[in-house]
């Protein structure tokens, strides 16, 4: 799918407030929650320099949605982070558009919430290579299984972990308190 | 009949600064494919830090690397900062710019010395190694330490600039301006540095746009990304900073290794200029919003959210995320993603179709992430060694320390 769109980055970027009514109007009902988190800098402590938006989206749209962002500019991957909070599994994908106009840049993080019952996700390697290593880290931590991801082997565990054992989890399927060693 | 043979280079190689296994195929002596296996130093930090409070959470991160220790921290207390509105007076943000660029200088001259290393160009190499101390000399005389600086907090810094250190600085800008030609001299017109490195690891433009490389490694590719540009903070925000790339001085971007090198080295003369700048702008006033540590920690015990802290380090962008929850003391959980980690995504493509012999060499190309283990061993006029207790080298480190701050900056 992304060999289909031409990956450079553009030059001029799109205003946040516009980003914010196309993704309403494209996805409705299925952001849950937005959230726009400024960055202040410089000698004028109060000037908001640029700025992040915090997008909760059902499991349903998520890809769609990732989909959607290359519409504004060739989409840039930072990391998957996540955590176990209780039923659910909280993934948040962190974006980047407009890399390269001075100011210009809007973090893009996407939150959605993996009921444990169902541990699967769309994996978006296809679109975004660079997501390889994060998606696998996060099988191999949180116990996510990534539908369509090549290869699902461990990265950062050793080769002998007991892959039952999720890192991340809080749950029975954590690490026990006999595999955590204190250190003087 | 072709027949391939599959070769590791690692996870302990003469080459490498880091353990990380290349598993190569190879038909001959080129390179068919590559596949990497990380994990080798993975040590669980995220994880340490969930039974720590954030404060105690900002020392931890800086032990995360040995070089690009501020960078760490300082993503780490940008994510907080973000997550808890907590707003830092202007004279903190320049002084955490002047760390960075200071570290900057001193990662790409250490880089670019380990670089001469790998192409066997070995007396560049301890030029390199020399000419850094300059710049750690520097980085010890404001904060006492060589590495890990304890000097960024929560709302500002910790340590202020003096008129002793700010003069100490501008002589060291004017040393690396003409001490370090040696190093543009290789990127720019060596021919046999040139053949060695030149169409050697390439990663296009193309490749870097999907597989989101970041830093150096980008822009060596020919793309004009450079977060100090693209969302400004601190310092950056009231100075233009416009990102180095190889088609402002070649023509064009080959994303090899000589272009990574050459990113590197001219690198270190933009920040030279910043650092003038940052001095001359350098605003009065206070360098940090509390200085009552309970009291931040009061306040951070009742934040609750996720924050995101990224900045450009030496590497590339280095992205914090952690997560507080209202009423509880420690970090929720806490996600690090190093520059590294993003560019060794695209390290594979880089191997396609080159020589063995050049595997070592386009790993470090990358620049990973290596740790400085100094003041170990010392060797007396006879060239006997003696291993010194950590007690000892604690003693003789502050010994150091203090001689550097009673000459008022007289670095050398």
């Amino acid at each position: 799918m992304s060999e289909s769109i031409e990956a450079v980055f553009k030059k001029t970027a799109v205003k946040y407030e516009d980003v914010i009514d196309g993704l309403k109007e494209k996805f409705g009902s299925d952001i849950i929650k937005l959230d726009v988190h400024e960055r202040f800098g410089g000698s004028d402590e109060n000037a908001v320099q640029s700025r992040d938006l915090w997008v909760s989206v059902n499991l349903s749209a998520f890809r769609p949605f990732v989909e959607y962002l290359f519409k504004y500019d060739f989409v840039n991957f930072h990391v998957i982070s996540g955590d176990d909070t209780g039923e659910n599994l909280e993934l948040n994908y962190h974006f980047s558009l407009f890399q390269r106009a001075r100011g210009g840049r809007i973090g893009v993080t996407a939150r959605v919430s993996v009921p444990k019952s169902d541990l699967s996700m769309p994996s978006i390697f296809d679109l975004l290579p660079g997501s390889e290593y994060s998606e696998r880290e996060i099988r191999e931590m949180l116990g996510v299984d990534f539908v369509g991801l090549p290869n699902k082997a461990l990265i950062f565990l050793p080769e002998d972990w007991d892959e039952e054992i999720k890192p991340w989890r809080r749950d029975e399927t954590g690490p026990s308190i006999d595999l955590v060693r204190e250190l003087e | 009949m072709s027949t391939t043979y599959k070769v590791p280079i690692g996870p302990v190689h003469v080459g490498l600064k880091e353990p990380v296994t290349a598993w190569l195929t190879l038909d001959g002596e080129r390179i068919m494919d590559a596949k990497l296996r990380l994990g080798a130093i993975h040590r669980g930090i995220e994880f340490m830090a969930r039974e720590r409070n954030p404060i105690q959470v900002i020392y931890l991160s800086e032990r995360i690397c040995g070089i690009c220790s501020f960078s760490h921290v300082l993503a780490f207390i940008r994510a907080i900062e973000d997550l808890s509105a907590i707003k830092v007076p202007p004279r903190g943000q320049y002084i955490r710019s002047l760390v960075l660029e200071l570290e900057r200088i001193h990662s790409h001259i250490l880089w670019s010395g380990v670089a001469c290393y790998s192409i066997g160009f070995d007396s560049a190499f301890h030029l390199g190694m020399e000419m850094r101390e300059r710049v750690m000399d520097l980085l010890e005389l404001l904060t006492g330490n060589r590495v890990n600086y304890g000097v960024a907090t929560f709302g500002g810094v910790r340590w202020d600039i003096t008129p002793e250190f700010a003069k100490a600085t501008r002589d060291m800008i004017k040393f690396y301006r003409r001490e370090f030609t040696p190093f543009r001299d290789i990127v720019m017109e060596d021919p046999i540095a040139q053949a060695r490195m030149r169409g050697v690891g390439v990663l296009t433009k193309e490749e870097a746009v999907r597989y989101s490389a970041v830093g150096p490694v980008a822009r060596a590719s020919g793309l004009r990304v450079d977060l100090r540009k693209s969302s400004p903070y601190e310092a950056y925000s009231d100075m233009p900073v416009e990102p180095v790339v190889p088609q402002d001085y070649f023509g064009a971007a080959h994303g090899d290794v000589l272009d990574r090198f050459a990113v590197r080295v001219l690198e270190v003369y933009q920040s030279l200029d910043l650092l003038e700048k940052i001095l001359d702008g350098l605003p009065d006033g206070p360098f940090v919003a509390e200085t009552n540590l309970n009291k931040v920690l009061a306040s951070l015990k009742k934040a609750e959210g996720v924050g995101w802290g990224i900045i450009e380090a030496p590497r590339g962008d280095d992205t914090h995320i952690v997560s507080l929850k209202g009423g509880e003391d420690n970090v929720l959980w806490w996600k690090v993603r190093a520059p590294t980690y993003a560019s060794a995504v695209s390290w594979p493509l880089m191997f396609r179709g080159n020589e063995l012999a050049d595997a070592p060499l386009i790993i470090n190309s990358l620049d990973p992430c290596v740790s400085c283990m100094e003041r170990t061993l010392t060797t007396n006029a006879h060239g006997d060694s003696n291993i010194i207790t950590k007690q000892e080298l604690i003693k003789r480190c502050r010994e150091k320390t203090d001689t550097l701050r009673a000459r008022g900056g007289e670095t050398r």
